[in-house]
């Protein structure tokens, strides 16, 4: 009993933070502390979120968001991973001496260059992948020749003595070697993919969140505008934890594990388990239906849905 | 070179020769301070030694004697500057499979069970998955880890690690064994277990091992013969043979031990480069012969 009270009043005190800020943000419009004109109480904008959701809208924002995030992100991987390792595995030396080119060009904002890359790929779902893929490589990149340079050399040397052939060596030592560092730079290039989706969806996009605010803002609609950033927040935090969960999992054979202040031990086997599996189903599953959407988007616009009408309304405050 | 018997030596065995190294020699070319020219520094000068089948022959010497050098040359790790090493009269030159290594940070694999580990050569060696399992349990329980076939190296202690260490080096069935230091990082009393744990396998399995050290008390109670190294240049400065009656439990406190230990502490007295770090009488050899060494 005792033990349960003391889990709760754990999980009370980390959320009070939160449960305060929610509560100022519903009290602060409704007493007069703020202009509810620009600060709609939550209950407002949760309404809002409601009725876009009961539209389909908010799916439709969603989904082509999370499909751009993804595809642009699986893109930085298919260039960044092989790339690290052929750099590492074969031209060591040569990866060094790119170092600072890496460096400079990871630090190029691809914001800034947004208009380059409208004149380049137009205003299309290609302009916008692009972008992404370009801010998701970099860390993605790092992370992979750091992961490769810091495998335990003896463990190499091991491999070596056993007359391996660089194929083995990449996929049985250095691969699972540097797996933990490349996830971490997966999480830390998939932020940055999001960040900068939501920027590139408010240049010129015809749905996305960042479309959502943009447009929503644009119309002086509030609570939509509110709510649609809420949803940002929610799905950079889902996004976030599912990476630090398999960054935790793929850690398990460090020697101290004390990730995030959790003592995890328990070796997570991921053939056996159902992880991979439905990893996998998320993914494909996002890639379709997304891309149903966007290809929707893209050929007939936002408002071809019979609710179309509901939507422009504006949504009052109570 | 002259081998240094010992008197109460009573016969050598005639064996055909595994490996034999002759005219090693290893130099490096490093910048001299306040000069720009690269000068000669021989690691290790006119190195010649013979393996014998089956033997059990041991390395001593300080560090930077250049001894993990040369076994990894052994291993064909690394290419000596000039001289030849050859295994069953076949030159070396590379690693293979007939080698098998065992280094002294164990080197496991933390991402794969004991038993995955110990079936990593049998991987390369592309045996079928069914014969990998009965190998690797049957190497599994020769060092002793049956049950601990489905954990990971993080969950074992130091010893245990070195044992799957050697169960891997042993499983894919090499002829010769290449041991650098396996035992410097467990401590003293693990190190005497895994010590006759290693003499009870090498009787099982009829392997040549080398063995590099820097303990004196591990080279004269493992090996059949000592080979003394000496640093600056690295070479051979004697070869001991020990001829102590097997099975050796129980026979550090023996006299014919302690005058085999005594001749090898001699031998590395008289090396320039240690004589002037003089040390009280009664420090042990081993930190006396290798201060750097970390136990």
């Amino acid at each position: 009993m005792k033990i349960v009270f003391n889990k709760f009043r754990g999980v009370i005190i980390r959320s009070s933070g939160l449960v305060a800020f929610l509560a100022l943000w519903e009290i602060a419009p409704r007493w007069g502390w703020a202009d509810p004109q620009f600060l709609p109480p939550l209950s407002s904008v949760l309404k809002a979120a409601a009725v876009l959701w009961d539209d389909g809208f908010l799916y439709t924002h969603i989904i082509v968001s999370l499909w751009r995030a993804l595809l642009g992100t699986l893109l930085a991987m298919v260039i960044a991973l092989p790339l690290g390792f052929i750099l590492e595995g074969w031209f060591p030396s040569g990866s060094r001496r790119l170092d600072p080119l890496f460096r400079l060009l990871s630090h190029l904002n691809p914001f800034s260059l947004a208009p380059v890359f409208m004149l380049f790929f137009g205003i299309g779902e290609l302009e916008k992948l692009a972008i992404i893929t370009l801010v998701a490589v970099w860390p993605v990149l790092f992370h992979t020749i750091t992961g490769i340079r810091t495998v335990d050399p003896l463990i190499i040397k091991t491999a070596y003595s056993l007359n391996v052939s660089k194929l083995i060596l990449i996929w049985d030592v250095l691969l699972p070697g540097a797996l933990p560092t490349i996830i971490t730079g997966l999480r830390v290039g998939t932020q940055m993919a999001v960040f900068m989706l939501i920027a590139a969806e408010m240049l010129g996009a015809s749905a996305g969140l960042g479309w959502l605010v943009h447009n929503s803002a644009m119309l002086y609609q509030v609570p939509r505008m509110y709510a649609g950033g809420l949803s940002i927040i929610v799905l950079g935090i889902c996004i976030n934890q599912i990476i630090l969960r398999i960054e935790r999992n793929s850690l398990f054979w460090k020697d101290s594990i004390e990730f995030l202040g959790q003592t995890n031990r328990r070796a997570v086997n991921f053939t056996n388990s159902l992880y991979v599996p439905i990893l996998i189903g998320v993914i494909v599953g996002i890639l379709f239906f997304g891309g149903q959407e966007v290809n929707r988007v893209n050929s007939q616009g936002l408002y071809n849905k019979d609710n179309m009408s509901q939507h422009n309304h504006p949504i009052k405050v109570e | 070179m002259s081998e240094n018997k010992i008197p109460f030596v009573t016969s050598v065995q005639e064996k055909s020769d595994k490996i034999v190294a002759r005219n090693i020699h290893q130099v490096y070319k490093i910048k001299q301070q306040d000069s720009d020219s690269l000068t000669n520094f021989e690691a290790i000068k006119q190195l010649d030694l013979t393996v014998k089948q089956g033997e059990f022959l041991a390395i001593v010497g300080p560090s930077g004697c250049g001894k993990s050098t040369f076994l990894d040359m052994i291993a064909g790790l690394a290419k000596p500057s000039s001289g030849e090493i050859f295994i069953d009269n076949r030159k070396i030159t590379g690693p293979a499979l007939d080698r098998g290594i065992v280094l002294q940070g164990y080197a496991l694999f933390p991402w794969r069970t004991v038993r995955k580990n110990v079936e990593f050569g049998l991987e390369i060696k592309k045996i079928p998955e069914k014969d990998r399992k009965d190998i690797s349990q049957r190497y599994i329980e020769l060092v002793g880890l049956k049950n601990f076939e489905e954990r990971y190296p993080h969950e074992l202690s130091g010893g245990m690690k070195q044992r799957v260490a050697i169960a891997r080096a042993l499983a894919y069935d090499p002829e010769v064994l290449l041991m650098d230091e396996p035992f410097a990082a467990v401590d003293a009393q693990t190190r005497e277990t895994l010590q006759e744990e290693l003499l009870r396998i090498w009787e099982q399995t009829k392997k040549t091992i080398v063995f590099v050290t820097h303990g004196i008390d591990e080279a004269v109670f493992l090996a059949d013969r000592v080979a003394v190294m000496t640093a600056n240049p690295g070479t051979i400065k004697d070869i001991i043979t020990i001829n102590l009656p097997r099975p050796r439990d129980g026979i550090r406190s023996s006299a014919e031990f302690g005058w085999a230990r005594h001749k090898i502490w001699e031998l590395l007295q008289n090396d320039p480069s240690a004589a002037n770090k003089v040390k009280p009488e009664k420090q042990d050899i081993a930190d006396f012969i290798s201060p750097s060494a970390a136990l």
